[in-house]
């Protein structure tokens, strides 16, 4: 990604969840001439987190950023800031992104268990979803798995560790999910 | 990135509500098979079935496993056998069935369907060669599926053919008779028989249809009835529109899992995607059911009044779901009233609530007719006759496909259960009115002409 300007900062946020986080945050930014090149929000059980990149015409002290959006104590905004470097490109192997889904009684160490076994084999989570209702505990995640991995294999390794856990454990090809949800489906 | 409510529903539908995709049918034309001598004839089908059908079901596991959904039936659809018995006698009938059930079973496949014959405007001697050999080929061999087409909207209905199933019928019911006369389960008796259909027992490649394609067929009674109690359970009262709005979203979205399956299993196969059919299948297992669809739409018993209007409503909504999610849609797409392989309809039946006649009404208006219904066996070969002709008729005049899958149990009379098992479910006896009242017209023979295509009132 090319930024607007050439002193950028990513910026993370983390608050409790009201009306008017956004817009105090980019007030901040735009009083500074900053413009926001890139921004992903999300809430979970109440929280607010944001990671947005920004960038600057003259560089700013990071530490002195975040204190500015941070503004008044009262607003309880916890708020990271550092330069960002775009990251490096490394040549990637081919993947493909599948989607796992484990449900079962919750219990300590189940997104260990899981995530563990997945960077043991190079797996990628893109995005993970977790939730407790009652006693039981849903994990989903998006991953990108290298092209050289036997599925069948990953798939019952997973079995076996759900069976371990008392757990249900499916990994299924994004394009079951993309077929059934979106109108547009290239294939 | 995906939603995780897109990934739940889907998770849902495929997981809690049994959506499975209930055929992958090959249809591949086996016209050079044809062959002056039976010997070369049988090795020629032999090779050629095993040279493209041996991977079908190792390559439908692996696409299975890679979307984690089951694939229920592997199967294969042929060319009419009519055209490779053309110049043969009734002795090499038999040698063919008894080939395509070998190589069948040597690939995994469950059934092959196409032992097939189309005599709508009349029977040459090859079609009569298969006709005459049912009662031999389905008691005498396990995958065999075979389908004669009686009627089109072009050229009538032939009552000669029609007058010929009838006994047809009865002498395979005898021939199977400790089956419980089981070998009419693998028999339909069609109109406008559809050239892509992928679903037994009725799978034949039709004229125009490629060397090889991978045909689709999918469940989803379960995933409708699902979806309808959701919207239902909501407490707020939804109109019948609403609700078939709710059936058309979930059509939808069933119809893509089936074309996103046959299209990969198309390309590993190096063959022709051909279609997705959207009939809704039911098979014997609590809830996936159509009976249910139509219960949980409001029709208390089913073949009460309002079931015909109810059954219209599901079949329109599925069809525009699935014509919308697909490019590809053939076969029958309506909706399937099979009445020993749902359980709600087989329990209507036995209840005495729904009859043969009401089902009739019902198949007007949805496809594919009067299928999986078992009959007293006594039942006259004319009488038989005289329901095909009227269902045949059905399809003629609305421009549809329609047929008849009856099972005439030897020695069982009204009331009486049957138990086919697995998919085929079973079914209680039903009566037939006015048995025998119908010979003097089916005996006239000859064809109803084609109706005529102005004054469609």
């Amino acid at each position: 990604m090319k930024t607007q300007f050439p002193n950028a900062y990513v910026l993370n946020v983390l608050t409790g969840d009201h009306p008017g986080i956004i817009a105090a945050i980019t007030r901040s930014v735009n009083q500074r001439g900053g413009n926001i090149d890139a921004c992903s929000q999300t809430v979970v059980e109440g929280f607010f987190t944001l990671i947005m990149v920004i960038s600057f015409a003259k560089p700013v002290e990071p530490d002195a950023l975040a204190t500015e959006i941070r503004g008044d104590q009262a607003t309880g905004f916890q708020v990271v800031a550092r330069k960002f470097v775009p990251p490096v490109v490394k040549p990637v192997a081919a993947v493909d992104r599948f989607v796992l889904t484990a449900f079962g009684k919750d219990k300590p160490g189940i997104v260990r268990r899981f995530s563990e076994y997945l960077a043991g084999k190079d797996i990628n989570i893109l995005d993970l979803f977790a939730h407790r209702e009652g006693d039981d505990f849903l994990l989903i995640g998006q991953v990108e798995i290298p092209a050289t991995r036997d599925l069948a294999l990953l798939q019952a390794d997973l079995e076996q560790i759900a069976a371990e856990e008392a757990f249900t454990v499916k990994l299924q090809h994004e394009n079951i999910f993309v077929a059934t949800n979106q109108l547009r489906f290239e294939r | 990135m995906l939603r995780t409510d897109e990934i739940l529903s889907t998770i849902q539908m495929l997981h809690a509500e049994s959506l499975d995709v209930r055929t992958v049918t090959l249809a591949l034309n086996l016209d050079d098979c044809a062959a002056p001598s039976m010997d070369s004839l049988c090795r020629k089908l032999r090779e050629k079935i095993t040279g493209r059908a041996s991977r079908l079901v190792e390559t439908c596991n692996k696409v299975g496993r890679k979307y984690g959904i089951p694939i229920v039936n592997k199967r294969l659809a042929i060319t009419p056998a009519s055209h490779l018995l053309a110049g043969h006698g009734q002795a090499a009938a038999l040698a063919v069935a008894k080939t395509l059930d070998e190589a069948t079973a040597a690939c995994g496949i469950d059934l092959v369907g196409g032992f097939s014959a189309l005599v709508h405007k009349g029977i040459t001697p090859a079609d009569a060669c298969v006709m005459r050999s049912l009662p031999e080929v389905l008691s005498q061999t396990k995958r065999v599926c075979a389908s004669i087409n009686v009627a089109t909207t072009k050229a009538g209905v032939n009552m000669d053919a029609i007058g010929e199933m009838g006994r047809i019928i009865l002498e395979i019911a005898a021939a199977t008779a400790a089956q419980k006369g089981f070998g009419c389960a693998k028999l339909v008796v069609f109109a406008n028989i559809p050239e892509d259909n992928p679903f037994m027992a009725g799978a034949y490649v039709g004229e125009g249809e490629p060397e090889a394609a991978v045909n689709i067929g999918v469940s989803g009674p379960n995933v409708v009835v699902s979806a309808l109690r959701r919207r239902l359970a909501l407490g707020k009262k939804l109109t019948l529109n609403e609700l078939a709005e709710e059936i058309k979203l979930t059509s939808f979205r069933v119809t893509r899992v089936g074309e996103l399956v046959g299209r990969e299993v198309a390309d590993e196969l190096g063959i022709a995607f051909g279609i997705v059919d959207l009939s809704l299948a039911p098979t014997p297992k609590v809830g996936d059911s159509v009976g249910e669809i139509l219960k949980t739409l409001g029709i208390a018993q089913i073949g009460a009044p309002g079931s015909t209007a109810a059954v219209a409503m599901l079949t329109d909504a599925v069809k525009k779901g699935g014509a919308f999610a697909s490019s590809s849609v053939g076969g029958m797409s309506g909706a399937f009233i099979p009445v020993s392989e749902d359980e709600v309809l087989d329990n209507a039946v036995t209840k005495g609530w729904l009859s043969l006649e009401k089902l009739e009404a019902m198949t007007s208006v949805c496809s594919v007719g009067l299928d999986m219904i078992a009959i007293p066996g006594n039942t006259p070969a004319e009488t038989i006759a005289a329901i095909i002709a009227d269902e045949a008729t059905i399809g003629v005049v609305n421009n549809k496909t329609t047929g008849v899958r009856l099972i005439p149990v030897p020695g069982a009379k009204v009331g009486d259960r049957v138990e086919y098992g697995g998919l085929f479910g079973g079914a209680t006896i039903m009566e037939v009115r006015n048995s025998g009242a119908s010979a003097d017209f089916v005996n006239h023979g000859g064809r109803i002409p084609a109706p005529i295509q102005s004054l469609r009132n």
